[in-house]
């Protein structure tokens, strides 16, 4: 399997692609990028069998998409149950609980902060919203105090 | 609209996955404060998005598909710092957040599908429950309104 992309592509090139996605999404169609939207519209699918805003479901398409294509571009999707150095940690059985929990805070709390790492990260810090430039400064420090906490009550295995 | 949030997330997924900032690893790294990289991802980003979305706010853009620009702008409030602590828990817990959990999936990680699940259960519960009305007791024009008077 050869790789065509390359291992890691560096922050400076990343980051301003993200931030071009959030000046593209805004100048065209007058949205914010926010990513937690697209799965409360997967939950109004499921429940009610339509969603109300369908341009989320494309960006999660496309999101999707591009992740994929990246996969395929280094080799093909390495299908697997493995999950990093937690999944070191912890035995299948308890990483798929801990990882759906994590999944309700991290969707419950976006929803309650009214936006996520691209809603209120990028995307509100770019327009310079006090509520998003006092949620991204909480959520970071929580979650490098969260961080910490895990790395000392798992003796350094985290 | 749908094209353009298409277009966005096949660029948004290939420089998430690109960069790996869906491996639990890197995340976990960034949050342990060990690597500038994610933290410099994110500056970067905001560092080319502001000053464009000011310039056009300036100019009073006309977006093609949705009217006059207007970015989303609001007051702090309660619920944004109190959300944020929960996210912020979910997101060193699985080491994810929501976009790179998609590309997680994507790309071929199984246990991801389980944080994308939690995400939606996550959602649609917070979605029930801020849609029950707090408690307290209806004045006599609120009742004779919803026709509960005997």
């Amino acid at each position: 399997m050869v790789s065509v992309f390359p291992d890691r592509l560096p922050w400076f090139i990343a980051g301003p692609i993200i931030g071009l996605c959030v000046v593209a999404l805004y100048s065209l169609a007058n949205r914010r990028l926010g990513v937690t939207g697209s799965y409360v519209q997967v939950g109004a699918i499921l429940r009610d069998g339509a969603a109300s805003e369908l341009w989320r479901i494309w960006l999660l398409i496309g999101l999707a998409g591009g992740a994929a294509l990246v996969g395929l571009l280094r080799g093909g999707p390495s299908m697997g149950l493995t999950y990093g150095a937690l999944g070191l940690v912890l035995p299948i059985g308890v990483l798929i609980p801990v990882l759906f929990l994590g999944g309700v805070l991290i969707g419950y709390g976006a929803r309650w902060s009214r936006g996520c790492t691209s809603g209120h990260g990028i995307s509100g810090t770019s327009s310079l919203s006090p509520a998003s430039l006092v949620a991204t400064g909480t959520f970071m420090a929580t979650a490098v105090l969260v961080t910490f906490i895990l790395h000392l009550i798992t003796g350094g295995a985290l | 609209m749908n094209l353009v949030a298409l277009a966005v997330g096949l660029a948004f997924g290939l420089a998430i996955a690109g960069a790996r900032l869906h491996e639990y690893d890197v995340i976990h790294r960034m949050l342990l404060l060990q690597e500038a990289d994610v933290f410099l991802l994110m500056a970067s980003a905001v560092g080319v998005a502001a000053p464009v979305l000011l310039l056009l706010r300036r100019r009073s853009w006309q977006t093609p598909f949705g009217g006059p620009l207007e970015v989303a702008r609001g007051p702090v409030e309660r619920r944004n710092v109190l959300g944020a602590m929960v996210f912020g828990t979910g997101w060193a817990v699985a080491g994810t957040c929501p976009g790179p959990a998609i590309a997680m999936v994507a790309t071929g990680s199984l246990p991801g599908l389980f944080v994308m699940a939690g995400i939606v259960a996550g959602a649609t519960l917070y979605g029930a429950v801020a849609r029950i009305p707090r408690w307290r007791p209806l004045s006599v024009q609120e009742s004779a309104a919803l026709n509960l008077s005997c």
